[in-house]
């Protein structure tokens, strides 16, 4: 055990699941010489040898294709992708190919694989470095989709992704990889897809949140002394459900805080749950604090990302409804 | 004596027998599909030879990455036809229980991967499949077919580049037959397809794929290539595409046709004058050979159509290692 930036527990895990499985395969671009353009993959290079740890030329459906065909074969590829931003030309290869193959073949096929990419503002990324894509895969069935918030979370749900024997998703929330340090087990362990973890109980309002938002929602959370239950989804494709509706039946109050702009973002679905199973239970209406639907701008960043003073807001709003 | 020393007069006359059990089934399929037995096709008619030279070079340990115009491929690989015709009718037998349409085969027991009808989308994943070849250290290599028109999609252009930078067992064969839907090759690229790896560092051919011994030759040059290490290879096999792009597509809007069934041109014909004159068939031989083919089609498709459909529940089945509960409550609540 010893502390540790998100950075550091994903090396880590990467390290050490490849040390156990010669299966394991990680591609992408500058992820072996350069570690990385985040240092994720530090050091596996020179550990694993270029033909595991391979430095991939620049193009996004070339490495999703790449590891897909490597999956149905009985390898267990990560591939990166720089930024999330960059993913679209993979598109038709992770939402025709890699979520629909072990159905199509009647799961003559499996596809074990796991993209990890970058997603969120706050580094002055401007447009092409901030995105939240979240909605686009959660939309497809055969994916699962997971973001963590924290270095313990990252290392657990990352060793889980690899392991669940499905493709994944694996949003990594940039402004958060060097910001939080926390003990982190230096053995690998699990935390379960689909869970999502209460980091703080309380009775009058229900905070949803996940990714880069939970720091922002614990501050504002415990700077206000607001008796809420703040609930990090940590996997967004399955949502736990039942994690939410529990929460949502004890305080009848909700907002739903992400990066990601409002329109269809995961709000909208939760919100929609919640008012399916159980809108007897609310004492007020469900609010989203969300980015706004403008692509993210470069130097009025701050705005963009839910900050305190929205999220306040929100809170009160539903809390005084 | 046969024409090729690798092929006997045995081989020659199962190539060909198979070409013909292709292209009956082709026309059976079409006919089904005009009385709704079957849903839709994509006629392979015309494309049989190229399609049986492969199937004939093709080891049982090569992965092959079709595309959704390669029946006479799968007859010779060896493919049972009961299960072909499951797949096609998408009955309670078909491995991939009626998800697909017509002509999207999988069978991962004969080493042929899955199709899907993106075009092109399926040769990265040839791509990755020859890398696990070399990480693994396994025997074989990778063979990706694909149409004409694929060779202007993005997935191609990144599947040559990625299949040359690492130097990958790979035989990419461009079964051009002319016509991408009504767009004709001139029009789909002003370059060569044969020479389209040059810019990748990957060696390329073009051979005449209506023709078996030229398909055989350049087959093999090929293979033997990436089987020696020296690198990927692409193979442009000039044929033709006798029938419409599919069972909802019409030629005469956009062309004439150049070759008709079982006109002289027709790779088959050519195919028959040729064992003809070396003596390996006869006449009477031939019409045993199509009447058979036409009897086993009929039969088979008569039979496997008497099963049943999947169970509908089975639609919520295989998308992920454990069902989520999504899955569960749609298929509670809808069945």
């Amino acid at each position: 055990m010893s502390s540790k930036t998100m950075v550091q527990s994903m090396n880590e895990a990467l390290y050490s699941m490849m040390a156990e499985d010669d299966d394991i395969i990680l591609l992408g671009e500058d992820i072996g010489r350069d570690g990385g353009v985040f240092r994720v993959t530090d050091g596996l290079q020179a550990k694993y040898g270029e033909n595991r740890v391979i430095d991939t030329p620049l193009n996004e459906l070339g490495i999703v294709g790449m590891a897909i065909g490597m999956a149905m074969y009985g390898l267990k590829p990560i591939a990166e992708i720089q930024f999330q931003d960059f993913i679209f030309p993979a598109f038709d290869q992770i939402v025709n190919q890699m979520a629909k193959i072990r159905y199509r073949t009647g799961n003559q096929f499996q596809v074990p694989m796991v993209i990890r990419t970058p997603y969120g503002g706050g580094v002055k990324g401007g447009l092409y470095h901030s995105q939240s894509g979240e909605s686009y895969f959660v939309h497809t069935a055969g994916l699962r989709v997971v973001t963590p918030s924290n270095p313990y979370d990252a290392k657990g749900l990352l060793v889980s992704s690899v392991r669940s024997g499905d493709p994944v998703i694996f949003l990594e929330p940039k402004r958060l990889y060097r910001s939080i340090k926390m003990e982190v087990p230096d053995s690998l362990y699990q935390i379960e897809l689909g869970k999502a973890r209460l980091l703080k109980e309380g009775r009058s309002i229900s905070v949803i949140t996940y990714g880069s938002m939970v720091p922002i929602v614990e501050n504002v959370i415990s700077k206000n002394n607001i008796d809420a239950d703040i609930l990090d989804l940590r996997t967004l494709l399955p949502m736990d459900l039942d994690a939410i509706l529990k929460s949502v039946k004890k305080t009848g109050r909700v907002i739903i805080v992400h990066e990601a702009p409002r329109t269809l973002g995961l709000g909208a679905e939760i919100s929609a749950l919640i008012s399916e199973r159980a809108i007897e239970y609310l004492l007020s209406p469900i609010m989203r604090v969300t980015g706004p639907d403008i692509p993210f701008p470069y130097v009025n960043e701050e705005i963009y990302i839910p900050d305190e003073k929205r999220i306040l807001a929100a809170i009160n709003s539903v809390i005084n409804y | 004596m046969s024409p090729l020393s690798n092929i006997s007069n045995d081989q020659l006359i199962e190539a060909y027998r198979n070409a013909v059990r292709s292209r009956t089934l082709d026309i059976k399929i079409v006919n089904s599909q005009r009385q709704g037995i079957i849903g839709f096709h994509v006629p392979s008619a015309g494309q049989e030879i190229i399609q049986v030279a492969l199937g004939m070079l093709a080891r049982r340990e090569d992965i092959i990455f079709g595309y959704y115009r390669d029946l006479a491929l799968l007859i010779q690989r060896g493919i049972p036809l009961d299960k072909i015709i499951d797949q096609l009718l998408g009955n309670k037998e078909d491995m991939q229980k009626g998800r697909q349409m017509p002509d999207h085969f999988s069978f991962k027991d004969y080493n042929f991967s899955s199709i899907q009808s993106p075009v092109g989308a399926h040769l990265p994943l040839a791509v990755g499949a020859a890398y696990m070849l070399k990480y693994k250290g396994r025997e074989g290599i990778v063979i990706a077919n694909f149409g004409d028109g694929a060779t202007s999609t993005s997935d191609f252009h990144a599947a040559m580049n990625f299949a040359g930078v690492f130097n990958l067992k790979i035989l990419f064969l461009c079964e051009n037959n002319g016509w991408a839907i009504s767009l004709p090759t001139e029009k789909q690229t002003k370059g060569e397809i044969y020479r389209k790896g040059e810019a990748y560092g990957i060696m390329g051919k073009r051979i005449d794929g209506n023709d078996l011994l030229s398909s055989i030759n350049g087959i093999t040059e090929a293979m033997n290539y990436i089987r020696d290490g020296k690198g990927p290879y692409i193979l442009e096999a000039v044929t033709y595409r006798i029938g419409p792009h599919s069972t909802s597509d019409d030629t005469k809007k956009y062309r004439v046709d150049e070759i008709t069934d079982g006109s002289e041109k027709d790779p088959i014909r050519r195919l028959e004058n040729l064992l003809l004159s070396m003596g390996i068939l006869d006449e009477g031989k031939i019409s045993q050979i199509k009447a058979d083919a036409k009897r086993e089609m009929d039969e088979i498709v008569e039979e496997r159509r008497k099963i049943g459909f999947p169970d509908r529940s089975t639609m919520f089945d295989d998308l992920y290692a454990e069902t989520l509960w999504i899955q569960d409550e749609e298929r509670r609540d809808m069945l």
